[in-house]
């Protein structure tokens, strides 16, 4: 099976099997946006360095509209990192949400509550989808498999946005988010310093004076 | 496109969307400030001013538009959203931004503290059977509560704050002239304004340095220059604006009350904290004061805490992040969105603080005095940064903006501080020494502070 995008596979975890969010949406929005970044950079269509960001290719049509809007963006307004993942997050949540439901990795499903106010989830179609998208990070952690970029990536988002006990495996939190953000810097600079952008961002966002 | 190549050059991007106009900073800051702020410190006032409460806030407005010039000069030189801190470090040097910022740290640290006392003491008046101290914890527990949970001020709810605190006061205004008028009080009198038997400048001055209290927050407008869409132009304009505005409707509400004391002699040897309330009575009855009490508890109590807290964790996070305060409270909660860690520091000074001033018969006295004293020291440096960065850096000939101005609000900011209650000098002094042994302990640990765009090795 296809594996899916970074953000894909980061919206997955961030939720649970009822589709709830389990974070802040601005926080998620940011995550989201980084995550189609780092993916646009591990492919090399963007590059990053010392906190600026330009496209290494022209913005085309490759299926995924999200990140493609996003590489078109940097493409258009090269310059500082930190813009096109604020841009992006507007609708990141969004975007990412239909697309999977269109794709038929989430379901749309409708309650009533207390059988009068209906309620609209997004529920996985199928849990194995949810355990692939972590399982790349579970691995790296117990030590199973060396992680490639993507995962290291993914590693990071999962420490920064506190996501770690969505991994279920038995460690403490606190050690598990070390090893996460360890993964994460060990991987290569792109990626240490996009995820650090990330984190930057939902800390300015956590003080903001009108959100 | 010159203020985001302004804010390039310091190591920041714009990121804020910019949508605030001037009508909108102008209730920010009104919000920040209170419009009824002296209905809960009027007794004080006017008890500090020997009965000349009017005189005290003028003096306080005109000392604080001279602020608000230099606020302006220093956002138009680094248009970046931060305070004191930010414009100290960058106008003379990281570590003088250090100490002003901790100086700073004094005042927003302690506005929560000041205003759950006083949102305490206004329930406490309506509903007597409940102490002070229980009201404070439940004011802290109500906040913390709400800021946990990640919600915040929005621009509509600002509006619609503002306007139920001028409704208020409007109805205040309206039955205490009408009251006037029926022969209450003591009858149209400038008293309030000059009394030549009582009147002498170290009065006068150490009024200013509690009536200032209620101008504080005019400063916080500053924090939305990323989101102004006239930029710092604009955020200059709207700090005057709403200083003019706000002075207008304090000097207002002080002369109708200082003419509606029940017992003005009484008052300036009682510095009751309830002076207002009993104001608003004789002018309309029980139910004004009713109205006056739970409008300040409203305001003091939920309102502006909400903006408080947002304006303390901004400060406590940026100088964790710059690595000048302990990283853990640079850290956030990301399934709410929200300073966790900075929320709980000051929602457990809050608490401790606020029982132990309930606990003392000037608990209000000392907390705005040492809240006051942390921001007429912090405007001092900021003033000493215009005259720095403009006049002996950049050669600047704007004599008036960047030199006389500057001189003329430090000397009537300096006359408050000397003025000021012994107490708050005393703690003052302690809070800078502590600064200062902070300063030294990050030099010997070998992080020197440094800002955003300012490299170390100039200091």
């Amino acid at each position: 099976m296809d594996r899916l995008p970074l953000h894909h596979d980061l919206y997955l975890i961030a939720h649970g099997q009822a589709g709830k969010l389990l974070i802040h949406p601005a926080s998620m929005a940011l995550g989201l946006a980084g995550a189609a970044l780092l993916e646009l950079a591990l492919d090399g269509r963007v590059a990053v360095a010392r906190g600026r960001v330009a496209a290494s290719v022209p913005a085309a049509d490759d299926g995924d509209a999200f990140a493609g809007d996003l590489l078109a963006l940097v493409a258009g307004e090269p310059g500082d990192v930190r813009t096109p993942i604020k841009k992006a997050a507007g609708d990141a949540y969004e975007r990412t949400r239909e697309t999977l439901t269109d794709s038929g990795v989430l379901r749309r499903t409708t309650r009533r509550v207390m059988g009068v106010l209906p309620t609209t989830r997004y529920e996985p179609a199928d849990i194995a989808s949810v355990v692939r998208a972590s399982s790349g990070a579970r691995s790296a952690v117990e030590g199973w498999r060396q992680p490639d970029a993507r995962c290291a990536a993914l590693c990071g988002l999962v420490a920064v946005l506190r996501l770690e006990e969505e991994l279920y495996l038995d460690q403490p939190s606190g050690q598990l988010v070390g090893r996460l953000r360890e993964i994460s810097r060990e991987s290569s600079r792109e990626v240490a310093e996009l995820v650090g952008v990330v984190e930057g961002l939902i800390g300015e966002a956590a003080v903001a004076v009108y959100r | 496109m010159r203020t985001q190549q302004s804010i390039e050059q310091f190591g920041y991007r714009q990121e804020l969307h910019r949508g605030v106009g001037l009508a909108d900073l102008v209730f920010y800051g009104l919000v920040f400030m209170v419009p009824i702020a002296p209905f809960a410190i009027f007794g004080l006032v006017y008890a500090e001013s020997g009965g000349m409460p009017v005189l005290a806030y003028l003096v306080g407005m005109i000392a604080l538009l001279f602020t608000a010039s230099s606020y302006a000069q220093m956002v138009k030189a680094f248009p970046l959203s931060g305070s004191v801190y930010n414009y100290a470090g960058r106008g003379i040097a990281p570590p003088v931004g250090f100490l002003t910022g901790w100086m700073v740290l004094l005042d927003y640290i302690l506005v929560p503290s000041l205003l759950y006392l006083v949102a305490s003491i206004a329930m406490n008046d309506v509903i007597p059977a409940v102490p002070v101290w229980a009201w404070v914890i439940g004011f802290v527990a109500v906040n913390t509560t709400i800021n946990l949970r990640g919600i915040r001020m929005t621009i509509r709810l600002t509006r619609v704050m503002i306007v139920g605190a001028l409704v208020v006061l409007a109805l205040f205004l309206l039955v205490g002239v009408w009251a006037l008028l029926q022969g209450k009080g003591r009858g149209f009198s400038l008293a309030p304004l000059f009394n030549g038997d009582t009147f002498s400048w170290p009065i006068v001055f150490a009024a200013v340095s509690v009536a200032v209290l209620s101008f504080l927050g005019f400063d916080g407008i500053s924090m939305l220059v990323e989101e102004s869409t006239g930029g710092s132009e604009q955020v200059g304009r709207a700090m005057r604006l709403a200083l003019v505005l706000a002075g207008v409707l304090f000097i207002t509400q002080v002369w109708v009350a200082a003419l509606l004391v029940p017992d003005p002699d009484g008052l300036l040897t009682s510095r009751s904290d309830t002076a207002f309330y009993d104001a608003a009575a004789v002018a309309g009855g029980e139910w004004l004061r009713g109205v006056t009490s739970i409008a300040t508890a409203l305001f003091w109590g939920l309102a502006n805490t909400l903006v408080a807290q947002v304006a303390v964790s901004r400060l406590l996070y940026a100088m964790a992040r710059d690595r000048q305060l302990p990283a853990f409270l640079a850290r956030v909660s990301v399934r709410h969105s929200v300073p966790a860690n900075a929320i709980m520091l000051v929602s457990a000074l809050s608490v401790g603080l606020g029982i132990w001033m309930s606990l003392r018969d000037d608990g209000v006295g000392v907390l705005s005095s040492l809240i006051n004293m942390g921001a007429m020291v912090a405007f001092v440096v900021l003033h000493v940064s215009v005259i720095v960065h403009y006049t002996l850096r950049g050669r600047s000939g704007a004599w008036w903006s960047h030199l006389a101005a500057p001189l003329i609000g430090m000397a009537i900011l300096i006359l408050v501080v000397i003025n000021a209650n012994v107490l708050a000098q005393v703690l003052g002094l302690i809070w800078l020494a502590l600064g200062a042994l902070a300063l030294l302990v990050l030099y010997l640990l070998g992080r020197r502070p440094v800002l955003g765009g300012v490299p170390a090795d100039r200091f």
